[in-house]
């Protein structure tokens, strides 16, 4: 019996896989991908495999010895590889027979079958292919299954602690090398002579800045000590502000919007990652921020302000504030308006503000769409100023990218201080038991109250710095979609983590830019990585570490509260170690 | 003198009296116990005295101060901390947060202070650490400090909710069902561990209990609740003999029998 069974769950996974596999040859995923489809439908079947055996499905204990692990992966392997093999053939010899299963499935061509082959397209109905290239296919699938078993070994060593406790001596300084070997490489494929990547050249050195920043992040989670997180912090922040100097129009503009959005989740995270109330209509804020920055800069665009400023006696087509002089000023009624919500849902939890905050975002989209005298409706507003110092305008993507990132890193320094405060302590309580943290002797009104302020606010400042990147700004711009985007942003990441929101920011909003060379199926690309990433990561890219807080040495209580700590084994903390 | 006096209590769901004319009395730094059968109305009455719960009627004052209609935060920074039957401590905290997390109502930074890290909020902060390393020490959790909460000891639980308590300086400690559940060694460090709650901190400990060795064993004074109804009130011996609370207990003609039942309260 026992023997049988790696048997059993290998051919199901394997039909899955196979299941998988030609849905997306259907679909006509080799034709996109080209000569090296086959590798990459094998690499993504390898993930697949890795996700099946590492999350237990009903009845597959976690723990397994690895020959049986293996066993599983290699007839899943085996099996999903025999079957594509024949349907590929299939395929093959139907069309070489002249039968046309166009008409059927639209994307079966010559063009998409040769690029499973690894042929050109006219070897295909010359019948040119050799038999050796479906044996290639399994081959590779099975290579796949060991692949993905090979994973689920090396994942389930490392959350057991083995690969961390062999202390290899360079690692943490690999890690910390890391961003500055990348951000080299994409000076160096910046610079005129280089021809690598050809047309998509600025698509990679794109994907490069975005690795560069993701992994600055790890890299100052390995610095130790305060001196080395101060020396490699400065180093880190220095390269990011030199980031937009160094990249092209196109990645600037990109990553603009990446920190835009990285704001806008760091805001979000306060509400939903620290407090733990769900807010489905956070773009409200967003929205507010960007309306009001927009009306105070381009008052020309809105009846209403015309109409007033001309009966002040003020000139209504020059900027009533500048861009620095409008900040605060949004930023405050950003977070009036994230109270003015938070006092109606005081009283409620989990779905019920969910759908009530749902309702806040579209209240808000549907005001600047019908307030047509205030908002110019879907018309918008037009002609929105750029930020400028002197006479110097920073209008281009490039220093809207340094400006978002100046943003993003106040924003990530007041969260960062905040959680860390006495009101941290109270959105954690509150987000772990809502009525003892009150019968504890937490005000929940006031708590609730500024994680909404706090977290709209910070959404006001993205708004603003939105609008001055857009320039022109409509309604459309404010959809539901912004909101489930933050959000996703913040999941993806790991709730309640700050250089997590930033990676979830650079996985959401910048992925999808550099898979455009996949067109129409980025989407379903984008769409399957998301799924992949919540069966395999649930607790997202960099979950939120409990901090061991520590009282510095040199600020110590009392001896006696002391005597016996040295004694003990320090405590350590396993709360993030999910057991899998 | 009096640190709490409750009169006529009345807490009603739907057509359920919980609560029924509940009076009670308790002197300063003495253990009150509440005991009665399942179902009898403690932990309601508790939430209405820590302002849970609203009673439909009735007037409790704390050192003085209604309570009626005071939410709970203002109940607790009057004075008044408790603990739960079944453990609700802040799962994803640590010892040491969980007790700064009771330390709320005596601190005061703000928001602006907590951004700019204001010497004010810097030294609130230290000493607000050093009261919880001091408090964790006081109920036997030292070192525990940096534990995650959710995935400390049963006991040991127990231990840090009554910490969490302490750390809003209560006059009033309510502590509900602290042995449940503890084997003896453990029942036998948390009676200790009451009694030194009155004794060096001076606090008022009223206590729910079923387990009728600790009642016996640290309360001053006694009060039974049966089907929300005060029954029967004195010291342990008194309640012990009065054969309303047997027959609260082991139903009626059960007063020969108590000899074999087990866990009677004999």
């Amino acid at each position: 019996m026992a023997d049988r069974e790696p048997l059993r769950r290998g051919v199901t996974i394997g039909l899955i896989a196979f299941a998988i596999l030609t849905y997306l040859i259907l679909i006509g995923v080799p034709t996109r991908i080209g000569a090296a489809a086959f590798p990459v439908l094998s690499a993504l079947m390898a993930l697949f495999i890795f996700a099946m055996l590492r999350n237990p499905m009903k009845g597959y204990p976690a723990q397994r010895p690895p020959s049986r692990i293996i066993a599983h992966a290699l007839v899943a392997g085996v099996v999903a590889g025999v079957l594509t093999a024949g349907l590929v053939w299939l395929f093959t010899s139907l069309m070489m027979d002249g039968v046309r299963i166009q008409p059927v499935f639209d994307q079966i061509v010559p063009q998409n079958i040769a690029a499973l082959h690894g042929v050109s397209p006219g070897a295909v109905a010359n019948g040119e292919i050799a038999w050796t290239s479906a044996l290639l296919q399994v081959g590779m699938l099975a290579l796949a299954g060991l692949a993905g078993a090979l994973l689920v070994l090396l994942n389930r060593s490392q959350s057991a602690g083995t690969l961390r406790d062999l202390h290899i001596p360079g690692t943490k300084w690999i890690v910390i090398a890391l961003p500055f070997m990348l951000m080299a490489l994409v000076v160096w494929m910046g610079s005129p002579n280089v021809t690598i990547g050809g047309n998509n050249a600025g698509t990679i050195r794109l994907l490069l800045a975005m690795i560069t920043f993701g992994s600055g992040l790890f890299a100052l989670r390995q610095a130790t000590g305060r001196v080395e997180r101060t020396v490699i912090g400065v180093l880190l922040a220095a390269g990011a502000l030199s980031m937009p100097f160094i990249l092209d129009q196109f990645q600037n503009s990109v990553l603009g919007l990446v920190f835009i959005f990285a704001m806008m989740g760091l805001g979000l995270n306060i509400v939903v990652g620290y407090a733990g109330l769900l807010d489905l209509g956070y773009v409200a804020f967003f929205a507010i921020g960007a309306y009001v920055y927009a009306l105070i800069s381009a008052p020309m665009s809105s009846p209403f302000m015309i109409q007033q400023l001309t009966n002040l006696g003020i000139d209504p087509s020059t900027p009533l504030l500048s861009f620095w002089l409008a900040m605060p000023l949004t930023m405050a009624i950003a977070g009036l308006s994230g109270v003015m919500l938070g006092i109606p849902v005081l009283r409620m939890r989990g779905d019920y503000l969910a759908i009530v905050t749902l309702g806040f975002g579209e209240i808000i989209r549907l005001f600047m769409l019908n307030l047509a005298p205030l908002t110019n409706g879907p018309r918008g507003l037009l002609n929105i100023v750029p930020p400028t110092i002197g006479e110097f305008s920073l209008g281009t993507p490039r220093y809207i990218f340094l400006l978002a990132l100046f943003g993003t890193a106040f924003v990530a320094f007041a969260a960062y201080r905040l959680n860390d405060s006495r009101l941290g302590r109270a959105w954690t309580a509150m987000r772990d038991d809502e009525d003892v943290a009150q019968a504890t002797g937490i005000n929940l009104v006031r708590t609730k109250l500024f994680a909404f302020a706090i977290g709209a606010t910070f959404a006001g400042l993205a708004g603003q710095i939105y609008a001055a990147r857009q320039v022109n700004i409509f309604p459309d711009n404010f959809t539901l979609f912004v909101s489930i985007d933050a959000l996703s942003i913040i999941i993806v990441g790991g709730l309640g983590s700050i250089p997590g929101v930033i990676l979830g920011a650079l996985a959401l909003k910048g992925l999808p830019e550099v898979l455009r060379g996949i067109n129409e199926y980025r989407i379903v690309a984008f769409a399957a990585l998301l799924v992949i990433m919540m069966i395999v990561r649930p607790e997202g890219i960099m979950p939120a570490e409990r901090r061991k807080r520590q009282l510095h040495p040199d600020d110590a209580p009392p001896e006696d509260l002391f005597t016996t700590s040295d004694d003990r084994v320090a405590p350590t903390i396993t709360l993030d170690e999910r057991s899998s | 003198m009096t640190l709490l006096a409750a009169r006529q209590v009345t807490k009603v769901f739907g057509g359920l009296t919980a609560v029924n004319r509940v009076d009670l009395e308790i002197e300063k730094q003495m253990i009150a116990s509440l005991i009665g059968p399942n179902g009898a109305g403690k932990t309601t009455f508790f939430n209405c005295l820590t302002g849970l719960y609203k009673p439909e009627m009735g007037v409790i004052l704390f050192d003085g101060t209604s309570l009626i209609g005071r939410r709970p935060d203002q109940i607790t920074s009057l004075g008044i901390a408790r603990t739960y039957q079944n453990i609700r401590l802040f799962n994803t905290m640590t010892a040491l947060e969980n007790v700064l997390v009771g330390q709320h109502t005596r601190m005061h930074s703000s928001v602006l202070g907590a951004l700019l890290r204001t010497r004010r909020t810097l030294t609130e902060e230290k000493q607000a650490a050093e009261r919880a390393v001091e408090l964790l020490d006081f109920v036997g959790l030292a070192g525990e400090e940096d534990t995650v909460a959710k995935n400390m000891a049963y006991g040991d639980q127990r231990l840090l909710e009554i910490a969490r308590a302490l750390g809003s300086n209560p006059k009033l400690l309510l502590l509900d069902e602290p042995a449940a559940g503890m084997n003896p060694r453990e029942t036998e460090a948390m009676m200790a561990l009451v009694r030194r709650l009155r004794d060096e901190l001076e606090i008022t400990v009223l206590l729910i209990e079923h387990d009728m060795r600790v009642v016996m064993n640290v309360s001053d004074r006694v009060s039974v609740l049966d089907y929300g109804e005060k029954i029967s009130e004195g010291t342990p011996a008194e309640v012990r003999a009065d054969p309303r609370v047997v027959e609260a207990y082991l139903g009626p003609g059960a007063q020969e029998e108590q000899a074999n039942a087990d866990p009677a309260p004999a």
